[in-house]
């Protein structure tokens, strides 16, 4: 039996556009799992961003509950999802928001002193994350600007996980790279996935969802399906064709 | 529409709230500047159309003696000189006196004129501002802020007490306050008849000349007062139009002065305000600016519509400082008027209002030039594309891993040195602020809490009482002195007059002995003279006439002429500046000393009015004058201490509304130019009181940098400062003691309150939401 790391019971989210109420999430009941890599597919306008901004507690609901393990966090306030966040949470962003002003070292160590207060544990942790990700020392010391998009995402994914979060969220972390260095950031997720991290990635590409185990796919603010992939290998070509058949089951 | 109003138009409403500040700082300049250039111009120019409506003389007179031999000795000798146009000469009384006034007391050498007489003056003429009618005096109406119509005022005029109703104020120039060396008094016809028949004022020449080039006055006087000492050796007072007209607006200098260093400042700060806010639309604004360029528009086009949008702004809002400048000066004018006590009416000045509008555009369109030039690099791909990076990082400074600082304060000091152009907003801002406080504490300290630092400075001289008698009765008079217990010290300290050859008339302190003077400051540099051939000269006319000490001068009275040797600078305000001391036996080189004036340290507790009474009343006829020197300190020191007091409170409230919006400016800006890195930030955990904190924090090292900086800087620029605008009076070396306490509390508050003002602004991170980083769907 997998360990229920969050989960959303009657999750809705409304916006108020033009004096008319949109609903974008409908009564969402959703579990995620421990060491999951759990992907959230949709056509566009689907509500897969605001359902990932409710579970990672960048946004609130309108209605509904969102539980982490045994704690509410639907009802906290902005500093208390603040804080919820930096405990429990990693980001991976599509335009990868490295603070430009600071060293991709020091874009890492900010996200985790907000945690931990030890430097030099935290600074080795750091180092070897960054090994993980092959960003050698001297591209750590260089500034956002002056390295790669590749190399960058995988500094974010780093940042990510510097404070080894429960769930690392992705919001289409390939969106801005070009084929091969998106590669490179899925075969990072994946490694970081089968080592136990738990994943819930947003994606429309179909060769990034392919590295899930779990595909939910949002239409108009509800979960329409779900396909349980297995576990990721890299020339299962069955595996390829029941992702296929889910999609196209899906309207994809 | 122009395309030029279009852009404007456009990134205005992009930029609502820096546009708002940088409208009240050039409000605020333009306001200050005006009012500096209608008091530093047309108020001075006041004055001479009101000396030239009442005729006034160049030179003034008053002999204390009048007959008809003197009076018609004066008449040939001002018929005779081909540079006299006008004279008039009255036959009247008057002498040493002082009344109540401000709380304090008044002295001066009063003239005391009839009505009639006064109002039909040819040269010199008087006019009357109020008149209650009935029987009494008039008084000049610069006292008319103590005194009302119906009012019972009580002078004391040598060893008579005069008791009167106010019935009317008067207005003249040359001799309407006790700051000229004159100040008349006008009586009805019964109680002028009434005090001639008491027979205890003695009788006066009041000579009153107009000559044909008033800035020549001083020589004039100088030659006039030559001529009457070899004709008679009566003792007489003078003064010239330049003297006058330096001495009533000693208020208005001191406070255009100010003005006018404020408005500069102000201006200064608007300045590096605007530069820095157009630096950050292009950075902000780059792809635009790209776009823009990619449809046609020239660099110069580009630069040209943000000229014309800050000049516009400029334009306007310096307009409606100018406009609000006319709502302020009439209050200015009031706390003016009492210092003057000339009237001023206000009207529309057009060359100050042209001079404010051109100088704030000006300034603003040469800051928006200078900031915009780089325009000009932008190439429309690369900016299209990606932008150009305005920051090339090249050092990590504070480096998270090895750093001993908490995280935010090690994020704020990353801010710090990645935002060098913030920075040098915050150090020109606080560098004048510090300045604006180090000259509040030094106003506070030795003016407005203890008076006596700046009276030591400025009236050089002080002691609890002063008497003054005939040489007939000086001996007497030093001998109750010295028996009386209370007298803690007693010297000689007598003014009269002596002549610099080949200069002009200079005020002569004759001192018996200079060591019991107890404000030994009065010596700026050098020494007292201690020989009967030496002389300290006050410094301001030693630096005008090229006098060093050790060097020569030549001082006549009548026809005698002796030489000395110049031992030291004396500064005192007397004269404004043009004075000297000497030696009892040194004047007597020259001349007798006409009377004997000496001053008097009491020992504490002591009842001066009663001690001045008691002391004089066995000499009677003998004593000229007995007066309550610190009484007259404070009659005279309340309207500076109200005025400087107005200053520095409204300097204070300004460096406040200053830094509120100067904070707002930087603020804004960085919330605009970091909205994604505050959404990332959030993103990853940091709380909106974390990142407030934060925000607020990466000011305050540049902030406190500067401002100590300024407050150093500022404690030694005070004093030359301070001489630059007490230079008229007389004052060019100021030692005013610089309150380091006063600074750092001063300081430390301003810091503080800066960083609450940040913490307030900052307040529009609570708005910046991370979802809004994440992929739109």
């Amino acid at each position: 039996m997998k360990e229920i790391l969050l989960k959303t019971e009657g999750l809705s989210k409304s916006f108020s556009s033009g004096g008319a109420l949109q609903h974008v999430l409908k009564n969402v009941d959703l579990k995620l799992y421990k060491g999951d890599f759990t992907v959230i597919m949709g056509a566009s306008g689907a509500g897969k961003s605001t359902l990932l901004y409710a579970l990672s507690g960048m946004d609130t609901p309108s209605l509904g509950k969102i539980t982490f393990g045994d704690r509410v966090i639907s009802d906290l306030s902005s500093d208390g999802l603040a804080v919820f966040r930096r405990e429990h949470c990693g980001f991976v962003f599509q335009q990868i928001y490295l603070i430009d002003s600071m060293s991709v070292f020091d874009n890492v160590m900010a996200a985790g002193l907000l945690v931990n207060s030890d430097k030099r544990a935290l600074a080795e942790r750091a180092k070897k994350l960054f090994a993980a990700v092959d960003i050698p020392e001297e591209t750590q010391r260089k500034f956002p600007t002056q390295i790669s998009g590749g190399e960058a995402q995988r500094a974010g994914i780093v940042r990510a996980l510097i404070n080894s979060p429960e769930i690392l969220f992705a919001d289409e972390p390939t969106g801005a790279l070009n084929s091969q260095t998106g590669l490179d950031v899925l075969n990072t997720l994946t490694e970081f996935n089968e080592q136990g991290q738990s994943v819930v990635m947003v994606t429309h590409d179909m060769r990034s969802a392919w590295r899930g185990n779990r595909i939910l796919y949002l239409k108009d603010g509800s979960i329409l399906g779900e396909c349980d992939l297995g576990k990721y290998e890299p020339n299962n070509s069955e595996r390829h064709e029941k992702l296929a058949a889910f999609l196209a089951k899906m309207g994809w | 529409m122009n395309k030029n109003l279009l852009l404007a138009r456009s990134n205005i409403r992009k930029a609502k709230g820096q546009t708002a500040a940088i409208i009240v700082l050039v409000l605020l300049s333009s306001l200050m500047m005006n009012l500096w250039l209608m008091l530093g111009t047309d108020y001075k120019k006041n004055f001479d159309r009101t000396y030239d409506r009442l005729n006034d003389g160049h030179v003034t007179i008053a002999v204390y003696h009048a007959d008809d031999e003197l009076i018609s000795f004066t008449e040939d000798m001002l018929k005779k000189r081909s540079d006299v146009t006008e004279y008039c000469v009255t036959e009247t009384m008057g002498w040493v006196g002082f009344f109540e006034y401000n709380g304090g007391e008044i002295n001066s050498n009063f003239i005391f004129l009839d009505k009639e007489t006064a109002l039909s003056r040819n040269v010199g003429k008087f006019e009357i501002t109020e008149d209650g009618g009935g029987s009494g005096l008039y008084l000049p109406m610069l006292y008319g802020n103590d005194y009302s119509i119906g009012d019972e005022i009580e002078l004391s005029v040598g060893s008579e007490t005069l008791r009167y109703t106010v019935c009317g104020f008067f207005n003249s120039a040359s001799v309407g306050s006790h700051n000229c060396s004159v100040c008349a008094m006008i009586l009805t016809k019964d109680k002028y008849d009434e005090l001639s028949r008491l027979g205890t004022i003695p009788s006066e020449t009041f000579i009153s000349v107009r000559i044909d080039d008033k800035t020549k006055s001083e020589a004039v006087e100088t030659e006039l007062k030559g001529l009457i000492e070899e004709y008679t050796d009566v003792p007489f007072v003078s003064s010239s139009y330049v003297l006058v007209s330096s001495s009533r607006y000693i208020s208005q200098s001191i406070c255009a002065s100010i003005l006018s260093a404020m408005a500069f400042l102000i201006t200064l700060i608007a300045a590096v305000v605007v530069s820095s806010n157009v630096m950050n639309y292009i950075h902000e604004d780059m792809q635009n600016l790209g776009a823009l360029k990619a449809v046609g528009y020239r660099s110069g086009e580009l630069i040209s519509a943000l000229i014309s949008q800050f000049s516009g702004i400029a334009l306007l809002t310096a307009a409606i400082g100018t406009a609000l400048s006319y709502t302020i000066f009439p209050a200015l004018n009031e706390m003016m008027i009492a210092q003057t006590g000339i009237p001023y009416s206000m009207r529309f000045l057009p060359i100050p209002c042209a001079v404010t509008l051109v100088f704030t555009v000006t300034v603003v369109a040469a800051a928006v030039f200078f900031s915009a030039k780089r325009i000009r690099k932008i190439e429309p791909i690369t900016a299209l594309r990606h932008g150009i990076q305005t920051h090339s990082f090249r050092k990590n400074h504070v480096p998270l891993d090895k750093t001993a600082a908490p995280l935010n304060f090690a994020l704020a000091l990353k801010n710090v040195f990645s935002e060098k152009k913030r920075n040098v907003t915050i150090a020109v801002t606080m560098l004048v602020l510090s300045l604006v406080i180090v000259f509040s504490s030094v106003m506070l300290d030795n003016f407005v809490l203890d008076e006596h630092k700046f009276v030591d400075l400025v009236i050089g001289v002080t002691e609890d009482a002063l008497i003054d008698v005939l040489p007939t009765s000086e001996e007497e008079l030093k001998d109750a002195l010295q028996s009386d217990p209370r007298v803690e010290k007693y010297y000689l300290f007598t003014s009269t007059y002596v002549t610099h050859a080949g200069g002009v008339s200079l005020m002569a302190t004759v001192c018996d002995d200079c060591q019991k003077i107890t404000n030994q400051g009065v010596i700026v540099e050098g020494r007292f003279p201690k020989y009967d051939n030496e002389v300290a000269v006050a410094i301001k006319y030693s630096r005008e006439k090229g006098l060093r000490i050790g060097d020569e001068i030549s001082f006549t009275t009548g026809s005698n002429e002796e030489k000395y040797i110049i031992s030291g600078y004396t500064q005192l305000s007397n004269n404004l500046g043009k004075d000297c001391l000497l030696t009892r036996g040194g004047f007597e080189r020259v001349a007798k000393l006409g009377n004997c004036s000496y001053y008097i340290d009491l020992s504490d507790g002591t009842d001066i009015d009663a001690f001045c009474e008691e002391i004089t009343e066995p000499f009677s006829g003998e004593v000229n004058g007995a007066m309550n020197i610190a009484s007259i300190i404070e009659g005279t020191g309340r309207v500076y201490i109200s005025l400087i007091t107005v200053i520095v409170i409204a300097v204070l409230i300004l460096s406040g509304v200053i830094v509120v919006f100067v904070m707002y400016l930087l603020v804004r800006t960085i919330l605009n130019a970091k909205k994604r890195d505050y959404g990332v930030y959030k993103a990853l955990g940091f709380t909106t009181g974390q990142l407030i904190i934060q925000t607020a924090l990466s000011f305050m090292p540049p902030m406190i940098i500067f401002t100590a900086l300024g407050l150093t800087l500022g404690s030694f620029v005070i004093n030359p400062l301070m001489a630059l605008f007490l230079g008229g009076i007389g004052i060019v070396k100021c030692t005013f003691a610089v309150p380091l306490c006063f600074n750092v509390i001063a300081g430390a508050g301003i810091v503080l309150f800066a960083f609450g003002a940040a913490c307030l602004m900052s307040l529009r991170i609570r708005k910046i939401v991370p979802r809004k980083l994440l992929s739109g769907e």
